[in-house]
């Protein structure tokens, strides 16, 4: 203990600046995990039918992909089992100055006026509402309140399809079976009343579905979360390996006094544990704060491109505090772990002199190098396993090999380097001064260049990769969206709701004069297999003829679109095709409406607006099985020489009334790339955090060398050197080091970034990325760093130059 | 006659160390004249190396003045001081002070890199020839033993021909034969490159190059003699 106090905790409030600057960055490593994982329950967390307190415990329910018809309620009434059944619509009502609420039809035995739930009751003024349903406004009394938790509105069910125009029709039955009736019995008589195509969930199965569905999403934001913790992993490492090289005179006294080797392990274990732990909670509290202002971003991705989800309250159990600190603790320990066995190494006797010390390390970097290309080897393997379980476990594992190989490698760069240069650098002082010293430090230097060359990776193979995808998502959308002009509802949608267009609409749009065609689609929520997807139907005769629907090499579009009409015969998108394991040619069954319909599918084609993905048919087909199904959104072709926007202004005035809106071509691909483009904001910021991380280090790391060459900066001044040329020595340095990440932090991240498109992208999502790296947008980032990290080595640089030479002059 | 390079005139000097300051030096007096050695004696702590650092410019008097050629260093501005050292001043230490990730030649050179000169590689591979290790050139410190190493740190104290060179226990560290080597070299600076000597050392052999020996006694001169 008196150990521990004097050789762990003195230095350490001694070198009190260092020792802040080590625990913000496990700090900041921490506080991103903790934030985007608390940030993701709170934004994903919600599904949960906020109906449930409403119509109390349900124990089934029936769906149907088209909506479930309702006359089989007048089926379930009559069976002979003590159970309810409740009709269920819902849609999104949108409240001005509330926004999206949910609005569930249920059984109110006829009463005209509308509920709220409680929470909205205390937001929404007066004994009137009116809101947007599908684009029309409509207007209610409020009627008594109702409990239930967040915001929610509740019509009459017969109200609900009249005012939803969905005569008929259900979204579910929510069944429930009496306290002291068969289970088994009900599900069995329901399940035989029951058309072929319907489906009989367990509640809470559409919160796996939507769990299942954002699976991919959390769990890649989740692993770029750890970006920051393995950059602060690094730093760690290097925080103790200094420790250990100041401390080499005093183990070699203390193991000479008696002390056992596991002692002097165990000492600087527990200082790697004491700055993890602190730097834990430290990140726990500041991960709580983050997780607010992420919230918002995550609720908007997943808004955008799954499903309606309303931020729930963050929620920071103790759980979650304590596996916060136990990361920081367990990164910290497992990071210090080399350096402390060093030290454990240390004889009694240590006598050796600090320059032939550093020679002896320089020789190990050809085991380094060794070492790199094995792990450079096990990466690619890694890269090549299938997907475990669902995640890309292999994909992950070959981040972390090629991540490892770097940080070997970087010794040998950092030799190469010095020694490529040598005749340039040594014609002045400072830069002699500077590369010696980086490769006499080779061990500690090349940690700095690795973790930063890491954070740098990261955000240069984020980069490659987001830009990638970005133009590959351009070039599709040019091909995809031919149409000139397309039609839909004007109210707002969430990802994966199709409201309708108005009944009757077609001919006015085909009435329009230089409209030539019109592709009319229906997109119909759908369940397969435990997951969501898009049903659609579209006029495939008309996309064949005009569209540029692009299909999986080797497959002949023609003679696709041509087989679909009047057929059992659909296109997948390639998600759908990933996720389910499909080939073209492969017939699968598919419950529409009442029935189970048998499908071949005819060809895959590349699709990026879904990670679920779409099944689509010729319309006909699709009308056969749901024939009161809507279109959801039209495309419209002109004929040739028409004046798209003279035609769009007639398609405005004509559907005046009809709530839809028309947008051009090239509205609907800004749209598109916003959306894209506001998906990734999370991604950058998450970034941001590992660069300020490894720009810490690089500070902390250069303030070690200025204090440890105390010294040799004090002789320089004796020897004729001026404040300022001290100072742009280690200058020089900062920029030597930046220099080197970039080099190692652009390979690593060129072979990170083949590993996101190709592995953990494919896998996770399904998706084809074409390999486009914007090459501006990496240069812009890299001067960035550079620069950045040049700033870093002010401070130290300051520190060395105001050191007193007739002070330090004489110290060892 | 000639104005003496170094100049000390009733110069104190005192450390805040802690409360009271405590005073090192008192009243010294001491000129040195071009071309001479003067070796400083005393017992540890009697103030040797404060008197070198104020010597040196390379720190300042608490009262009184420390003259170089007739201009007082506290009066000088850090530019001023720089070009001094780069110019007029070289130091030895007790320890060698080499830099271990240099070279021996690098080491040599590095006061005219600093400086920014020219034919610095030249300069320097002579004066390693004049201390007579030249062959080491491209080694590395560690690689030398103490006489050796301190041989080439007189070589970097005079790679820039400098008027005074400070030295302070230049032979503390090493033997007999290493230590003659060394004020051989001494000797040899003052008459060959007419370099004034200033040099702190317990050993008598030492003393005995010198033209000039001040004892110093609880920072007072306690005797000075001329040979
Ligand atoms: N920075 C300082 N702060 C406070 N006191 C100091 C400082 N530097 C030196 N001293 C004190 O000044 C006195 C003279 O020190 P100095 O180093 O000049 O002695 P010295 O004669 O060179 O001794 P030695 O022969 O052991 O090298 C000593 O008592 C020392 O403790
Ligand atoms: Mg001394």
């Amino acid at each position: 203990m008196k150990l521990l106090r004097t050789l762990i905790l003195r230095p350490l409030r001694r070198d009190l600046l260092r020792t802040a600057l080590t625990v913000l960055s496990v700090a900041l490593g921490v506080a991103v995990v903790v934030a985007i994982d608390l940030a993701g329950d709170a934004a994903t967390g919600s599904f949960r039918s906020s109906m449930q307190t409403l119509v109390g415990r349900t124990d089934l329910e029936i769906v149907a992909n088209g909506g479930v018809d309702e006359r089989v309620m007048g089926t379930l009434t009559g069976l002979p089992v003590d159970a309810k059944f409740a009709p269920i619509l819902e849609a999104q009502a949108v409240i001005p100055g509330v926004g999206a609420v949910p609005l569930y039809g249920a059984d109110l035995l006829g009463e005209s006026r509308i509920l709220l739930s409680k929470p909205l009751a205390e937001r929404v003024r007066g004994n009137r509402i009116s809101f947007n349903l599908n684009g029309r406004g409509v207007s209610y009394t409020a009627g008594p309140k109702v409990d239930g938790t967040g915001d929610f509105l509740v019509l009459d069910i017969a109200e609900a399809q009249r005012a939803l125009g969905r005569f008929g029709k259900l979204d579910r039955i929510d069944v429930t079976v009496s306290p002291g009736e068969d289970f088994a019995k009900v599900d069995r008589a329901v399940r035989a009343v029951l058309p072929a195509g319907y489906l009989l969930n367990r509640p809470g199965t559409r919160s796996e579905e939507n769990q299942r569905m954002l699976r991919a999403f959390r769990w890649n934001l989740r692993v770029l979360s750890y970006i920051s913790l393995v950059v602060g992993a690094f730093l760690i490492y290097n925080t103790i390996s200094i420790s250990v090289v100041r401390r080499r005179a005093e183990i070699g006294i203390l193991r000479a006094v008696g002390a056992a080797r596991l002692t002097v392990l165990a000492l600087f274990l527990a200082e790697a544990a004491l700055l993890g732990v602190v730097g834990g909670a430290l990140g726990v509290a500041l991960g709580r704060v983050l997780a607010e202002a992420t919230v918002g971003l995550i609720a908007g991705t997943v808004n955008a491109l799954y499903t309606t989800s309303r931020p729930a309250a963050i929620a920071l159990g103790s759980t979650e505090a304590m596996g916060g600190i136990l990361t920081g603790a367990l990164v910290s320990l497992g990071s210090a772990f080399a350096p402390a066995r060093e030290a454990m190494r240390v004889a009694p006797t240590e006598a050796m002199s600090r320059g032939a010390r550093e020679h002896h390390a320089s020789l190990r970097w050809k085991r380094g190098l060794a070492g790199a290309f094995v792990l450079a080897g096990m990466a690619w393997a890694a890269a090549q396993v299938d997907p475990l379980g669902g995640y890309p476990v292999g994909g992950y594992a070959a981040a972390l090999f090629a991540i490892g190989a770097s940080a070997l490698a970087a010794p040998t760069l950092v030799l190469a380097v010095n020694r490529a240069t040598r005749v340039a650098t040594r014609r002045r002082a400072e830069s002699l001064l500077a590369g010696r010293s980086l490769t006499a430090s080779l061990a500690r230097s090349s940690v700095v260049v690795a973790a930063l060359a890491t954070a740098i990776a990261m955000m240069a193979s984020v980069g490659i990769m987001v830009g990638s995808f970005r133009e590959t998502v351009t070039v599709w959308l040019d091909s995809q969206l031919r149409a000139d002009l397309y039609v839909r509802p004007a109210a707002p949608s969430a990802a994966g709701e199709y409201p309708p267009l108005p009944r009757g609409i077609e001919s006015v749009l085909e009435s329009v004069p230089g409209v030539e065609a019109v592709d009319l689609f229906h997109g119909v929520p759908f369940h397969y297999h435990g997951e969501r997807a898009t049903l659609g139907g579209g006029r495939i005769e008309i996309v064949r003829r005009y569209g540029r629907l692009r299909f999986l090499p080797g497959e002949n579009r023609d003679a696709i679109l041509r087989s679909l009409p009047g057929a059992d015969r659909v296109i997948a998108s390639e998600p759908f095709a990933n996720r389910h394991h499909l080939r073209a040619g492969d017939r699968i069954v598919v419950p529409i409406g009442a029935r189970n319909v048998s499908v071949t599918i005819a060809g895959i084609y590349y699709d990026y607006s879904s990670s679920q993905g779409y099944l689509v048919m010729d319309r006909a087909t699709l009308l056969r099985y749901l024939p009161d199904q809507p279109a959801t959104n039209a495309a419209i072709y002109l004929s040739r020489g028409a004046d798209a926007q003279r035609t769009a202004r007639e398609l405005e005035l004509r559907t005046a009334g009809y709530g839809v809106t028309v947008a051009p071509n090239r509205t609907l691909r800004r749209t598109a790339i916003e959306i894209f483009d506001r998906t990734f904001a999370i991604t950058w910021a998450l970034e941001a955090v590992a660069i300020v991380v490894a720009m810490l280090g690089a500070a902390n790391s250069l303030l070690a060398l200025v204090l440890d060459r105390r010294r040799e900066l004090g002789l320089l001044r004796y020897l004729g050197a001026s404040a300022a040329q001290v100072r742009g020595m280690i200058l020089t340095e900062a920029a030597f080091l930046g220099l080197l990440a970039m080099l190692l932090g652009l390979a690593l991240g060129f072979a990170l970034s083949l590993v996101l498109i190709f592995v953990v992208n494919r896998q996770s999502f399904g998706w084809t990325i074409q390999f486009h790296p914007p090459v501006a947008l990496l240069a812009g980032a890299m001067g960035l760093v550079w620069c950045v990290t040049v700033l870093a080595g002010l401070y130290p640089a300051r520190v060395a130059a105001a050191l007193r030479p007739v002070d330090v002059i004489h110290e060892e | 006659m000639p104005q003496p390079r170094l100049e000390l005139r009733r110069v104190s000097k005192s450390y805040s160390d802690g409360a009271q300051p405590v005073e090192v030096l008192h009243g010294i007096s001491l000129a040195a004249e071009a071309g001479t050695i003067t070796a400083l004696l005393g017992r540890s702590g009697c103030g040797k190396t404060t008197l070198l650092n104020l010597a040196g410019a390379m720190d300042f008097p608490s009262e009184g003045e420390v003259l170089i050629d007739g201009r007082a260093t506290a009066a000088l501005s850090d530019a001023e001081l720089t070009a001094l050292r780069r110019t007029r001043i070289g130091f030895v230490f007790q320890f060698f002070q080499l830099l271990p990730t240099l070279t021996v030649l690098e080491n040599v050179e590095l006061p005219l890199l600093l400086a920014g000169a020219r034919n610095s590689a030249a300069t320097a591979r002579d004066r390693l020839r004049w201390v007579g290790l030249e062959e080491k050139a491209s080694g590395l410190p560690y690689q030398l033993s103490g006489g050796q190493q301190q041989r080439v740190a007189i070589a970097r104290a005079l790679v820039h021909s400098p008027d005074l060179l400070i030295a302070d226990e230049p032979t503390g560290n090493l033997d007999t034969a290493g230590g003659d080597q060394v004020l051989a070299l001494l000797r040899d600076a003052a008459t060959r490159f007419g370099a004034t000597i200033l040099m702190a050392t317990h050993s008598a052999e030492a003393a005995a190059i010198a033209d000039v020996r001040v004892s110093l006694r609880d920072g007072r001169i306690q005797s000075l003699e001329r040979r």
